[in-house]
């Protein structure tokens, strides 16, 4: 199992190393990162199967050993019940998206496909650390993978999307940086097992470690006010950096929620879970609000991203175990169904060189009939419909903030349920206004050039169908190995 | 296991239509052909196996459960399970029925309609879902099957999704619906922190004090609300008509929006005497507001949809008003008569090729099977004997006269005055639509958002079969609970529906070319626009949200991003400042030096 | 005599310097005036170096060090002078503002 967690790591680089040698290996560029991403999305697998799902809680095939000893850093890996899903998932999305790529080759693909193979390195190696400052190192990897990704291949402003994009996270993980350094400071490890289990700091300690480390991650996940970098960098992305964004980077901000901020600071967390509450819900009204109005499908998209990691940060905010494994849940299923839907207006976008909604007229379910219905079933599912993945993230959230953890206000947290409730209802009016306008209306009779869903991009759709319907109607796949790890965390026996 | 077959069955035929539908639909007419003949076996035979499996439910009579696993989430488990008990049964052979008759009469009525396939999938998944609701054991899993009705009620209004109107219909039905099945949720939560599990068995047996009993039944309320289109959430319903007739007569009149009223007797213990006043309150209202709304239609399927918004709140007064049974049974009636309607209505419009009443007449020779048919349905609106319509109404009003609810007067009085303007609209549709001359006019093509141009003919037999079929238990259904049959309650409610039907006889007798309802005088725009509710929304709600949204668009622009763009500014602005020391004036920089080494060494000295 | 008398002396003398430096225009009397304060130095060091009676009489080998760097130092600056009066006819020193910002 060990050997399976390296190697997850090792195969991207060893793949992005190849890319770098001159030679023929770039002419068949997008073939090679396909077989890469077959392949690690291979030893994922191996690693789901070959982990121990009645002893989900505990970590497993741990890695350790000494990197930086004179500063105490060390080499830690491990993977449990949180950390498992989303590495298959970012493992899953990554051959999606070069799938994808397969059948509309880029331009550059040789950058394109290392700039892809280190981002894959970057998730999956903060997914599987267990060390915080090997936690941060992964995590500051991603940046310029995807600054390069959207500068050099994305739309028309392109440029300052990729500088606001970079800038207002590397802020955010500077703050981070520091709030690590000061758990560090106080507690003498940077081991997250360890830190998990003793709680060593003291509370106004804690308090001052979670509202950095907490800004930090903020800034990732997006959280209102901290979001504004997400519809610049959404909406100039290509369709697979807009998928790997939404699907996987913002998973990477809530995942550290879930890692570090509250099982190696739950005082604090207690203290802050409040605001981050209240933080949250407002998200989620802005975001179904500024969805409301907006007149480009992209921007629309990561809005509603804004909505539904509201929900996730919601779920946190309760701190209870319901609440944490509806924030897990909604986790997975945003990343399936978000990455779909990018999948989705990207197709419409290159067909039609737009994504803006009165330039791309009606009836598209006429036009275009398969991308039009599974366009359809993407916006149902992110609304959170019961039956597909997305209802159990937000429902669960909302049972959570009816009864949230002992000591936190109960009358405060039932308004926030009462305001992410009619977050949900305005959510189901923007998807269904978009798509009233867009895939509904007259339309004038298929067009000559345009053509439907090509048999490589349904191979890389239908594969997002199946797991948003399975872990819709089967939500005890997800559950049975989010809550014994839950329960560890939160140290519930 | 019967059950769970009961449930599965459509929903296989939904994935299998929708599969193997080879949509989109080739240019081969012969190919469309056997698509829509694949699609039509796959909607038609599964319905068929679950109605008949539901019939042998009936005949057995046992109570049993049926639990798949249960999930835990960390919070209050949820039972994944299915549970018979007699009212489920009894819906269930309802919506059997009707969704049976619904698939049949499709394949006559969406002949040629290229996306006939999706069509029948999607009311087959609807009928699971209706199903799922109605035999839920958990009720989280009645919430599963309640958005999934929603979701399908969404996609089949918006079946003709080319007319704008149509797709504006399905997001209203939806939507409204929904603002509704958040308080649903609510409720929901409340009931099962409260008992410590979702389990239907478990709620009811739990021992939960009356103020949470009081807050959870008025959430539940919200979602009936908006399912069953009582008082306020009952905008979206005559909208809804925009989708085609055999969908209104399966998900808006006889299934989903029963579904309200079946989750309140299926829970009636739970619901203390403040929540049965406030449903008694909106009931009395929405009844006589939506009969004289129906009153003033100028679309057939508005009056029969204003009729069933009427007709739930006679089932809603009735619970309101202790009388579970009778309501239960007024609702097995009305949708056994209210779906015939629909259907015949459907015919009518077939046939003529417009929804609006002024545009039919005479109507009764030219389709002699549709007329007698629909009179059985009407005469069971009315309540007149022996339509099933007489004895649930009789049910109904004796268990209102015998209520102890605070509110009895105002039950009884509203019931007693919505019979009389039942009758009245109900005969000024069957008096406009089959008598007088016919006005029929050949159009060339059809109007938008109905199914077929005018030919004259009676409809054909697969919608003749379903509308005969339903005709029976519309008419005779009323004898399974004659035991139960009170005389004065009946004679009256008679003599006023009587009433109702006399005065716009002799009023339609003295001009039979005009509309009857002119007699209502100034008072009928109101009536017609539903007395202007809509109005009502669109300016406190629909308005301000999306100026809300266009607000918040803004502020994010200007003050969010302003921020974070400010910031930029700011720090090249003070990089602009600081940069001045920089002059090139070698003495500056010098006197700097100087200045630093002093202030050090002062420090050095004082701070030693 | 007491070594006050040597101190107060070289630090007005390098207070003279100081001035010269910061507030003169010509750049041959800011040299000259760092001259004067290498030189108030030189005095420092002696005075001291005598006060002291160091045995290593290591301020009076500094002062050696001084002398020639500061005969160096002055040989380099005056070159400069002379190459910047070739160029610009002009040796004000806050005329000479080119590294600065515009």
């Amino acid at each position: 199992m060990s050997v399976l967690l390296v190697a997850l790591l090792v195969v991207p680089l060893l793949g992005a190393a190849a890319l770098l040698v001159p030679g023929p290996l770039g002419r068949v560029a997008v073939r090679f990162g396909l077989t890469v991403s077959g392949a690690v999305f291979a030893v994922a697998v191996a690693a789901a199967s070959a982990f121990d799902y009645s002893d989900a809680g505990t970590i497993q095939g741990t890695v350790d050993f000494a990197w930086i000893p004179w500063l105490g850093v060390r080499f830690h890996l491990g993977i449990d019940g949180i950390s498992l899903p989303l590495v298959v998932l970012t493992a899953l999305l990554t051959l999606l998206c070069l799938i994808y790529l397969a059948g509309h080759e880029p331009e550059r693909a040789r950058e394109l496909v290392f700039a892809l193979l280190v981002l894959e390195l970057g998730m999956i190696g903060t997914f599987l650390s267990l060390d915080l400052l090997l936690f941060f190192v992964f995590f500051e990897v991603v940046l310029i993978p995807m600054y390069f990704v959207i500068a050099g291949w994305g739309g028309e402003g392109r440029r300052r999307a990729a500088y606001k994009f970079i800038l207002y996270t590397l802020l955010g993980s500077a703050v981070l940086l520091v709030g690590l350094l000061y758990v560090w400071a106080q507690t003498g490890t940077l081991d997250m097992v360890r830190l998990a289990a003793e709680h060593p700091m003291s509370r106004s300690a804690q308090i001052l470690a979670f509202v950095a480390i907490g800004l930090g991650l903020a800034v990732k996940t997006p959280m209102w006010p901290l979001h504004t970098w997400l519809p610049d960098a959404h909406t100039e992305a290509p369709t697979v950096g807009s998928v790997l964004l939404a699907g996987v980077l913002l998973k990477m901000g809530t995942y550290g929620f879930a890692r570090v901020a509250i099982p190696v600071l739950p005082e604090g967390a207690a203290a802050v879970a409040p605001w981050l509450g209240a933080l949250a819900v407002v998200g989620i009204v802005y975001g179904a609000l500024a969805c409301l109005a907006q007149r480009d499908l992209k921007r629309l998209i990561a809005y509603s991203s804004v909505g539904h990691m509201g929900f996730v940060l919601l779920g946190f905010a309760t701190l209870t175990p319901v609440g944490i494994n509806a924030a897990l849940y909604g986790n997975v299923a945003h990343g399936l169904i978000t990455g779909l839907l990018f999948f989705l207006v990207g197709a419409v976008k290159e067909r039609y060189r737009t994504s803006d909604l009165d330039q791309l007229g009606s009836g598209l379910l006429g036009r275009l009939p398969y991308v039009g219905s599974l366009l359809t079933f993407a916006c149902v599912a992110s609304l959170g419909l019961p039956g597909l993945a997305g209802f159990w993230g937000e429902m669960l959230a909302l049972q959570g903030a009816y009864e949230p953890a002992a000591g936190l206000s109960r009358p405060l947290f039932v308004t926030f349920m009462v305001i992410g409730g009619l977050g949900a209802v305005l959510t189901a009016a923007y998807f269904l206004v978009m798509l009233s306008r867009l895939t509904h209306g007259p339309w004038g009779g298929p067009g000559p050039s345009i053509h439907d869903a090509t048999r490589v991009e349904l191979t890389a759709w239908v594969p997002l169908v199946v797991l948003i319907l399975v872990f819709g109607v089967w939500p005890s796949a997800l559950l049975g190995l989010t809550t014994p790890a839950v329960q560890t965390l939160l140290g519930v026996p | 296991m019967i059950v769970s077959l009961i449930v599965v069955l459509p929903f296989a035929g939904a994935v299998l239509g929708l599969l193997l539908s080879r949509h989109p639909h080739g240019r081969d007419p012969a190919g469309n052909l056997a698509a829509n003949k694949r699609a039509g076996l796959f909607g038609v035979v599964p319905t068929a196996l679950s109605a008949g499996l539901t019939g042998w439910l009936v005949w057995e009579n046992t109570p049993s459960t049926n639990v798949l696993t249960v999930i835990d989430t960390g919070g209050v488990a949820i039972t994944v399970g299915l549970e018979v008990a007699e009212l489920s049964v009894l819906t269930a052979m309802l919506v059997g029925v009707v969704a049976l008759a619904v698939q049949v009469y499709s394949v006559g009525y969406m002949r040629g309609e290229i996306r006939y396939p999706s069509f029948s999938a999607f009311i087959s998944l609807f009928t699971s879902a209706m199903l799922l609701v109605v035999f839920a054991a958990d009720l989280m899993v009645l919430y599963v099957g309640w958005e999934i009705m929603g979701l399908c009620s969404y996609l089949l209004v918006g079946h003709w999704w080319e007319e704008r109107a149509n797709s504006r219909a399905a997001i209203k039905a939806f939507l409204v619906t929904r603002l509704g099945d958040v308080g649903f949720l609510f409720g929901i939560f409340v009931l099962g922190f409260a008992a410590g599990s979702f389990r239907i068995s478990d709620v009811l047996a739990a021992d939960i004090p009356t103020p949470t009993l009081v807050l959870a039944t008025l959430l539940l309320l919200a979602g009936v609300a908006g399912k069953s289109a009582q008082v306020p959430l009952h905008t979206w319903l005559p909208d809804a008509m925009a989708g085609p007739t055999p969908i209104s007569a399966l998900i808006h009149a006889a299934t989903m929006v029963a579904a309200g009223i079946f989750v309140v007797a299926r829970l009636y213990v739970l619901f203390p005497q403040p929540t049965l006043d406030v449903l008694g309150v909106v009931a009395a209202i929405g009844m006589l507001g939506a009969a004289l709304a129906a009153f003033a239609q100028n679309d057939l399927k508005r009056v029969l949809a204003y009729s069933t918004i009427s007709q739930l709140a006679y089932m809603a007064a009735a619970l309101a008003g202790g009388a579970r049974d009778a309501a239960v049974f007024h609702l097995v009636t009305h949708g056994a008569f209210k779906a015939l309607l629909f259907l015949c209505a459907g015919a009518v419009i077939h046939h003529v090729g417009s929804n609006l009443l002024h545009h039919m007449g005479g109507l009764r020779r030219a389709m002699p099977v549709t007329f007698w048919t629909m009179t059985v349905g009407y005469a069971a609106l009315i309540g007149l004997p022996p339509a099933s319509g007489f004895f649930s109404k009789d049910a109904v009003l004796y268990g209102l006269e015998r209520s102890d609810s605070p509110i009895q007067l105002l039950l009884y009085g509203s019931a007693l005055l919505t019979v009389g303007v039942t009758g009245a609209y109900a005969t000024r549709a069957w008096l406009m639509t089959f008598f007088g001359t016919g006005k029929i006019q050949a159009l060339p093509e059809p109007v938008p958002g109905t199914a077929h141009v005018f030919d004259g003919r009676e409809a054909p037999a697969t919608m003749l079969w379903p509308m005969g079929i339903l005709a029976v238990p519309a008419l005779l259904l009323g004898f399974t609970d004659a035991g139960e049959f009170h005389l004065a309650p009946a004679v009256t409610a008679l003599v006023v529906a009587l009433l109702g039907v006399a005065f716009v006889y002799v009023i339609w007798r003295g001009s039979p070319e005009r509309d009857p309802a002119r007699l209502l005088g100034a008072f009928r725009d109101p009536c017609e626009q539903a007395f202007y509710v809509d109005r009502l929304y669109a300016a406190v709600l629909v308005r301000p949200v999306l100026a809300l949204a266009r607000g918040v668009v803004r502020t994010d622009d200007e003050v969010v991003d302003g921020a974070v763009r400010g910031s930029g500014r700011a720090t090249v602005g003070l990089s602009g400042l600081t940069r001045h020391l920089q002059n090139g004036n070698a003495q500056l920089y010098v006197t700097g030096v100087l200045a630093g080494v002093l202030l050090i060494a002062v420090g050095a000295v004082v701070l030693g | 005599m007491h070594v006050v008398y040597p101190a107060v002396v070289a630090a007005l003398l390098f207070s003279i310097g100081v001035y010269g430096v910061l507030a003169r225009r010509n750049t041959i009397l800011v040299l000259m005036s760092v001259e004067l304060m290498l030189n108030a130095v030189n005095l420092n060091l002696i005075a001291f170096d005598v006060w002291l009676r160091d045995a290593l009489h290591s301020g009076q080998v500094l002062t050696l060090f001084v002398i020639v760097i500061a005969a160096a130092e002055v040989g380099i600056g005056l070159a400069i002078v002379l190459a910047v009066f070739r160029t610009r006819r002009a040796i004000e020193l806050d005329r000479l503002r080119d590294l600065g910002e515009p």
